[in-house]
């Protein structure tokens, strides 16, 4: 199978429609929960979709293979992984034979302590390193033989990233932000700029397209990461720690519109946290300690923690 | 990623970096500025003598006395290499009579001349003399006058005078038909030349017969220098090799170290002073060109402390599908832009610059200021993007290269 036909099939498991119809109830949730954006009152005017039109790219290949949400084949699928770092003459190693399958529209939280591990294991998720040893393996393609530019394909058509610290170029207003995937895509400027329009109406931040990241609060930043991760419509959204610089309010926000997205989209959310409180969104735990698996719970959303 | 946005991508970071890249930006202006100053001044100055050449006339060759080796190559007279003259050799109607058969001459002139004191309403002044052959002087001279002829056949105690003698060396102006006392004898001013702004303007020109007696240690039949006019300027340089032969032959030298006469043709002259003020020129730009290298290492320097500075954004980026080129271009549109920027800021310094320095320097110098060349600026604020582009690849090169675990990393 090439990588086209891999982020084909992909996307193909993504109906348009669905998206648009989900990200608008999002956008009411928005509305209701978060109290630090003004001028959310715009909401029937959500009209155009820039998501649903028949030329999309997102459902390109009809005949490429669909993943079924059975659990049979895993999106992503990790074979006794090991990430070692050469630190002087000492090897550290921060994953010790991680083996873990996640499927298509899991809500999965890799939970640990500082040190765990958990961010080494993110990056391998989001194919922004590869493993020292061991396979990871997206859509049965192991990553570790794709080259740069198809890494990078991959990371652009397929993962929206969430950062702790929201990474958002600086320099970039708040609609550029939202447009730069986008544009590394070369999808057509008017299209794009349909969609960032879109986009940062869901969030709320119509009315800050035009400002910098740096005039904009904490909980702002996030909201344009989430619609920056969101830009090219990918199946996977992969969260560093995405509440850890918000209050609990905005933070509470910010993961029940990623609740959202599974919900309502059938996203694959994986939030790598140190937050118990997240836990009660996920549809399965993946405990880490010292770079091992600690243990994996199943689990059913919003049970409290501790039922289990 | 396409052109265009690498391009506002590029002109992002440049605006939001005012301070060093003005700073960067500076060294390029500076660099530019000084090639453009130089260049376009060099440039005035060459066409500047060009035209002077050009009323040059490139047909004349000077045969003088004497002879020095290390001005050989150039066929140059006498004492200007230093080393020793031969002495006591001196110019006759020999020399021109065995030069008379010579098919490329077209006209022949012996000349004398000599410092002497001339007197005009009492004041007196000491002025140079040249005695010249009245048949041909008028075919052969270049000069004209302001007012007055110029000499005739026919002439003796007569003279041809330099604007400056005429309005300047003595209170009282020199007009045509006045006279002049020189070694107390009355020469009549029969013509005042144009105002030439080189020796002419203080010479006075009189028919060889006349000067004869008026110059001290002339002699009859002895001359100063003889001239020498090709039929045509391509002629020259087979006449100068003609003339060398004959008069080997008709003053009976056969080495080389006993010769005693030097050849100089005005056409060599005229081209070594354009090879001297190319070279000038040369040289200048590329005392300019170091600091514009100087300018392209700060480009370098700023790009690679950018790409420190950015190492987290080119982490996000690549994290959100940025590929490697797309990293590398947007960088280097950042330094080709420090460069187009400086570059036309450059352009404008270095016109003024060098309007400026023409000022300074004179409308002699530089023919009147021609201001500078539009391709001269195309050309450098080419060299301006060229230079931001390639101090810019190797930083831009190694941010595309950054592994995008590591930049985001980065703190």
């Amino acid at each position: 199978m090439t990588l086209t036909e891999i982020i084909d099939s992909f996307k193909t498991k993504l109906d348009p429609s669905k998206i648009m119809n989900s990200l608008e109830k999002a956008a009411s949730f928005n509305a209701e929960s978060e109290n630090d954006s003004e001028g959310n009152d715009s909401r029937e005017d959500l009209k155009i979709n820039p998501y649903n039109n028949s030329g999309n790219d997102s459902a390109k290949s009809s005949n490429a293979i669909r993943i079924s949400q059975n659990g049979e084949d895993p999106l992503i699928k990790l074979t006794d992984v090991w990430k070692i770092y050469q630190m002087g003459e000492v090897e550290f190693a921060a994953l010790k034979g991680i083996t873990l399958e996640i499927y298509e529209g899991e809500f999965l939280v890799v939970l640990g302590p500082s040190g765990s591990g958990k961010s080494t294991l993110m990056n391998l998720l989001g194919c922004l390193d590869i493993p020292s040893k061991g396979k990871v393996c997206l859509n049965s393609k192991d990553i570790s033989e794709l080259d740069e530019s198809e890494l990078a394909l991959i990371r652009g058509q397929m993962i929206g990233f969430i950062f702790q610290s929201f990474n958002l170029i600086p320099t970039l207003s708040t609609e550029e932000n939202v447009l730069l995937p986008l544009e590394f895509q070369e999808e057509d400027r008017h299209i794009s700029r349909q969609k960032a329009a879109y986009l940062l109406d869901i969030v709320g931040l119509t009315d800050k397209k035009k400002n910098l990241p740096s005039q904009l609060s904490g909980g702002q930043r996030q909201r344009v990461a989430i619609a920056r991760s969101l830009a090219v419509n990918p199946p996977i959204i992969l969260a560093d720690e995405p509440t850890g610089n918000l209050d609990t309010k905005t933070g509470d926000y910010i993961l029940g519109f990623l609740d959202g997205l599974h919900e309502r989209e059938g996203k694959t959310i994986i939030i790598v946290t140190h937050d118990l409180d997240i836990v009660k969104y996920a549809t399965r735990v993946v405990y880490i300690r010292d770079g091992e698996i600690e243990k994996i719970e199943k689990r059913t959303k919003n049970e409290p923690e501790g039922l289990k | 990623m396409r052109n265009s946005t690498y391009l506002k991508m590029g002109l992002n970071m440049l605006l939001h970096s005012k301070l060093r890249s003005w700073l960067t930006i500076i060294g390029i202006v500076i660099g530019v500025g000084s090639v453009i100053g130089i260049v376009s001044l060099g440039d005035a100055m060459q066409a500047s003598i060009q035209s002077e050449l050009a009323e040059m006339d490139l047909t004349k060759i000077t045969i003088s006395p004497g002879y020095t080796k290390a001005s050989s190559n150039m066929h140059g007279p006498p004492g200007m290499g230093g080393g020793g003259t031969s002495t006591d050799a001196e110019l006759t109607d020999d020399d021109i009579d065995a030069l008379q058969g010579l098919d490329s001459v077209q006209y022949i002139a012996g000349e004398i001349s000599g410092s002497e004191e001339v007197k005009y309403t009492g004041e007196t002044a000491t002025l140079s003399i040249t005695g010249v052959d009245p048949q041909v002087w008028k075919y052969m001279t270049t000069l004209e006058t302001q007012s007055g002829r110029l000499l005739e056949p026919a002439d003796k105690y007569v003279a041809v005078i330099g604007s400056g003698i005429a309005s300047e060396t003595y209170d009282h102006d020199i007009g045509v038909n006045q006279v002049i006392t020189v070694n107390n004898k009355s020469v009549r001013v029969v013509g005042i030349l144009t105002e030439e702004g080189m020796g002419d303007d203080s010479n006075i020109y009189m028919p060889i017969d006349g000067a004869v007696d008026l110059i001290e240690d002339a002699q009859e039949d002895v001359y100063d220098s003889i001239t020498v006019k090709a039929k045509s300027e391509d002629l020259v340089d087979g006449l100068t090799e003609d003339i060398e032969k004959r008069l080997m032959v008709s003053r009976h030298i056969i080495q080389e170290d006993d010769r005693d006469f030097s050849l100089t043709a005005s056409k060599s002259m005229a081209e070594s002073v354009t090879e001297m003020m190319s070279s000038m020129t040369l040289f200048l730009g590329a005392i300019a060109a170091v600091s514009l290298l100087v300018g392209a290492v700060g480009i370098a320097n700023t790009m690679f402390t950018s790409v420190l500075e950015k190492t987290k954004e080119i982490g996000t980026m690549k994290a959100i599908g940025a590929k490697n080129r797309d990293i590398l271009m947007i960088f280097l549109f950042n330094s080709a832009m420090v460069g187009l920027v400086g570059g036309i800021l450059g352009v404008i310094l270095g016109s003024f610059v060098s309007s400026g320095l023409q000022a300074m320097m004179g409308s002699d110098m530089t023919g009147g200021g021609s201001g500078v060349r539009i391709s001269l600026m195309f050309e450098g604020l080419a060299l301006a993007v060229m230079i931001g582009v390639i101090s810019g690849v190797v930083p831009a090169y190694r941010a595309s290269k950054l592994k995008p675990v590591d930049a985001l990393r980065y703190e």
